[in-house]
């Protein structure tokens, strides 16, 4: 059995991570196969950093297909077929005319005809299906690229985290995350138990050093959770802080001034 | 985020060769794993090949599976991720290249239709992200995401190699302290 070194310990840390690679990688994997409990749970711990970092990257829902597809290839124990092999389908052949009696051929050829016909409608249609999945596909992709920045906002290098708390007038329940970056001045907001009384809404509002503006109204699911994407945050040469406002309901009348009391609020980090 | 106890199930009956319990742990993990292969590659069709073959490998071998060195959750995460890696690497420098010009993936905002309480928990973990040492923060990101080894990442920031490995562990370290396992908050 290999004797544990502390060096090893580091080694656990890039494996689970996947970046450890050649003699490194070997060495760590001969250790373990031996048997290593310290080196086992070293292990456990950085798997579990691992997996925060996976739970970093922003939230997507897996489409249904993929479900479908990986639960055929599972049964069907099938190779996984790329997507590009499904693109490509393959031209419409025609059936051959063969020697058949010379009282059917009429009646084969137009058989014949219309089965190359429906053939070549079928293809026709599957030639525009795929020029719109195309177009979709398009249109996907810039999008994906259109909302790339947002993507990049939890680790932009000046990004600030703003933790709202409760003021006097707020419930010590309501829980508020700004994300900001006085870069791109995009913001996400993580809002929970925001359920607001019955008649009145949650406001978010940046304050400046000029003084309040409107970020909108926090519209949040049945839990009291919202999450809100804001393009335009504010300039953060006067941003000071993000608040929170119950207003009556539909929000306050001015956008640059609340008229119900400010029940959370939070200084930007300098 | 989940019951470990339910996920170790689960690997026992795809090693009895139970189906359905490969679409539980994917009813579990498939956005997770999802989130994260995009995130890496940038193209969603991309990953949604290589979260086929993850899952495939996932079902054919479940016995690769060692309790003894973390959960299920972190077990799966780095099959897929091993995937998105082969992936990268058999596009050539050309995709590094790319990254190593700072470009960002193209990887598609959270999506809102994602269940609010793993948004809430991925909130916590970029926040305790916040909180790390800039510098452990880069090496992580850089590992992670962009997919870097050790040697690179100690080029990218001008850091001796067994420095980068020190921050790589301390980092993991403090970020596990920041957001612990559910049961040990």
């Amino acid at each position: 059995m290999s004797r544990h070194r502390d060096e090893h310990l580091d080694l656990c840390a890039a494996l689970a991570l996947g970046i450890l690679e050649g003699a490194e990688r070997a060495e760590i994997e001969a250790h373990l196969a031996q048997g290593c409990g310290t080196c086992d749970a070293e292990l456990g711990r950085m798997g579990h950093g691992a997996l925060l970092m996976a739970v970093s990257a922003p939230p997507l829902a897996a489409p249904a297909t993929l479900r479908v597809r990986v639960m055929e290839a599972v049964r069907g124990q099938a190779t996984p077929r790329p997507i590009a092999q499904v693109r490509a389908l393959p031209r419409p052949s025609y059936p051959r005319r063969r020697a058949v009696w010379t009282w059917a051929w009429g009646a084969a050829l137009a058989v014949i005809a219309v089965a190359g016909m429906m053939q070549y409608r079928r293809a026709l249609d599957l030639e525009h299906k795929l020029a719109a999945a195309s177009g979709e596909l398009e249109r996907l992709r810039h999008q994906v690229e259109e909302e790339a920045r947002w993507a990049a906002l939890p680790s932009a290098p000046r990004v600030k985290v703003v933790t709202l708390a409760a003021t006097p007038a707020g419930s010590s329940e309501l829980i508020a995350r700004v994300t900001y970056d006085p870069d791109t001045r995009r913001a996400v907001v993580m809002c929970d138990h925001f359920t607001a009384p019955a008649g009145s809404d949650y406001q978010l509002w940046a304050i400046h050093g000029s003084g309040p503006s409107s970020l909108g109204l926090v519209r949040p699911d049945r839990a009291g959770r919202a999450v809100i994407r804001l393009p335009d945050a504010g300039d953060p040469a006067s941003l000071a802080a993000f608040a929170v406002s119950l207003e009556k309901e539909g929000g306050a009348p001015t956008p640059n001034a609340p008229a119900g009391p400010v029940v959370m609020v939070g200084k930007i980090p300098s | 985020m989940n019951d470990p106890d339910r996920d170790r199930a689960c690997i026992e009956r795809l090693r009895a060769g139970d189906t359905r319990a490969l679409e539980d742990l994917y009813d579990r993990y498939g956005d997770l794993l999802y989130s994260m292969v995009v995130r890496i590659l940038g193209r969603a069709a991309e990953a949604e090949d290589v979260l086929q073959e993850a899952w495939l490998q996932v079902w054919r071998k479940a016995d690769a599976y060692d309790p003894a060195r973390g959960t299920v959750g972190a077990w799966l995460v780095t099959v897929a991720r091993s995937r998105a890696i082969d992936r990268l690497r058999s596009e050539g420098s050309r995709r590094r290249a790319e990254t190593a010009a700072g470009d960002e993936p193209a990887t598609p905002p959270g999506d809102p239709s994602v269940d609010a309480g793993a948004r809430i928990l991925g909130e916590r973990v970029t926040s305790a992200l916040a909180k790390l040492d800039s510098r452990h923060r880069q090496v992580l990101i850089l590992a992670y995401f962009d997919c870097l080894s050790q040697r690179e990442i100690a080029d990218r920031l001008d850091a001796p190699l067994g420095t980068v490995k020190s921050w790589t562990r301390q980092a993991l370290l403090r970020l596990g302290e920041l957001v612990p396992p559910e049961g040990e908050s």
